[in-house]
């Protein structure tokens, strides 16, 4: 699938099959995704427990069950735990840093030297970065979120549907044993989608000039109705939510799994 | 069907949900109704005081009580043993339940029938 069609097609999918199994390739691949995405000092913020839900023991299902994950935690037989590691940044940055400047990534260049990250960009910015709770949560969401991005990513384009949901943080590291800094941020569901992939169609947006901004705050950004027309045509931007035959597609599926229908 | 249930505030509001998300008519709704009814008396409890149990007051809003909640999710799921029917249609009159606490505003979800 061309990317921006796995952009396009990306929907949080609340409906498994929970009788399909998913491929070990797959998950692999979604978390290859998460691997090569983009980092900050090209640190391992991004950790996850990968869970086959058969093999959870009833018990630890039921304390990693929420309110408002419990219909999917049944029925997805892949979930994700995605964690983000708080010494990240301080622990891997100079080790990773130098290796950079070592194999031409982080070059003179640009001001990158071993020395350099010794005397200033560790002490200076990273330190500071880690010693501090706020800045560090940030950070480490941040770069998290664009790994588990990626992983989002690649579950559709390996045909899977999938989305994420939150998961209690003290009874995961019960039931996982994760060290202490790893702070919890997502699950993901994985499966094969009981519900087709429109999923009820492309979820409301504000428009960009809403979101995003030119030069200046309140100077909204203008796009062209000729980019629009290719995104669309390329299949980024699809038909919007509501499709005419949702509601009859989730009472169906509902049926089908035995959840509430009205 | 007794008036009395019918006319609660938590059944009037499951009634006109039912009709304005799913297209449920009035008659329909009160098909389910007696399902609820029939709940009721198991628990031995008017409409309005489950959705009391599940829910409390916090500053002006309506916050979910988890130990009520639990409870009527167990009961639900007792209830849906005991009623009458097959796999399915215990499973949907169990859902009749689940349905109403879900439109006052008690957030639930259960397992698939598989």
């Amino acid at each position: 699938m061309e990317f921006k069609e796995v952009v396009g097609r990306r929907r949080s999918i609340r409906y498994f099959l929970p009788w399909r199994p998913v491929e070990r390739d797959k998950v692999q691949t979604i978390l290859e995704a998460a691997r090569l995405a983009s980092r900050a000092g090209n640190a391992d913020f991004a950790r996850a427990i990968v869970v086959q839900r058969d093999d959870l023991a009833q018990a630890d299902l039921e304390s990693l069950t929420l309110p408002v994950n419990a219909g999917m935690i049944q029925m997805a037989p892949i979930h994700i735990y995605w964690w983000g590691d708080l010494q990240a940044f301080a622990h891997d940055m100079p080790p990773r840093a130098k290796e950079q400047v070592d194999i031409g990534v982080l070059n003179i260049s640009h001001g990158w030297t071993h020395k350099f990250i010794n005397e200033v960009a560790y002490p200076q910015v990273v330190q500071a970065f880690s010693s501090d709770d706020v800045l560090c949560a940030k950070v480490t969401g941040c770069e998290s979120g664009i790994a588990i991005s990626q992983a989002l990513l690649a579950a559709v384009d390996e045909g899977l549907g999938t989305m994420l949901c939150t998961y209690p943080e003290e009874p995961a590291r019960q039931v996982f044993g994760v060290p202490d800094h790893w702070t919890a941020l997502w699950v993901q569901f994985v499966g094969y989608p009981a519900e087709s992939w429109e999923a009820g169609g492309q979820r409301p947006r504000p428009p960009l000039g809403e979101l995003f901004h030119e030069g200046h705050y309140g100077k909204p950004f203008r796009g062209t109705e000729e980019a629009a027309a290719r995104l669309r045509a390329e299949k980024m931007i699809q038909d919007p939510a509501p499709l005419p035959w949702r509601k009859e597609e989730v009472r169906a599926v509902s049926r089908m799994l035995g959840l509430p229908e009205e | 069907m007794p008036a009395d249930i019918e006319n609660t505030q938590t059944v009037q509001t499951w009634l006109a949900g039912l009709e304005d998300q799913s297209g449920v008519s009035r008659e329909e709704g009160l098909q389910r109704l007696a399902v609820l009814t029939v709940f009721c008396t198991l628990v031995e409890k008017k409409p309005d005081q489950i959705i009391d149990e599940c829910l409390r007051e916090v500053n002006g809003g309506k916050r979910i009580r988890a130990k009520g909640r639990r409870l009527y999710a167990a009961k639900i799921s007792e209830f849906e043993q005991q009623v009458e029917g097959g796999a399915g249609e215990k499973r949907q009159k169990g859902n009749y339940i689940r349905s109403f606490l879900i439109h006052n505003g008690v957030l639930l979800q259960t397992s698939p029938l598989l």
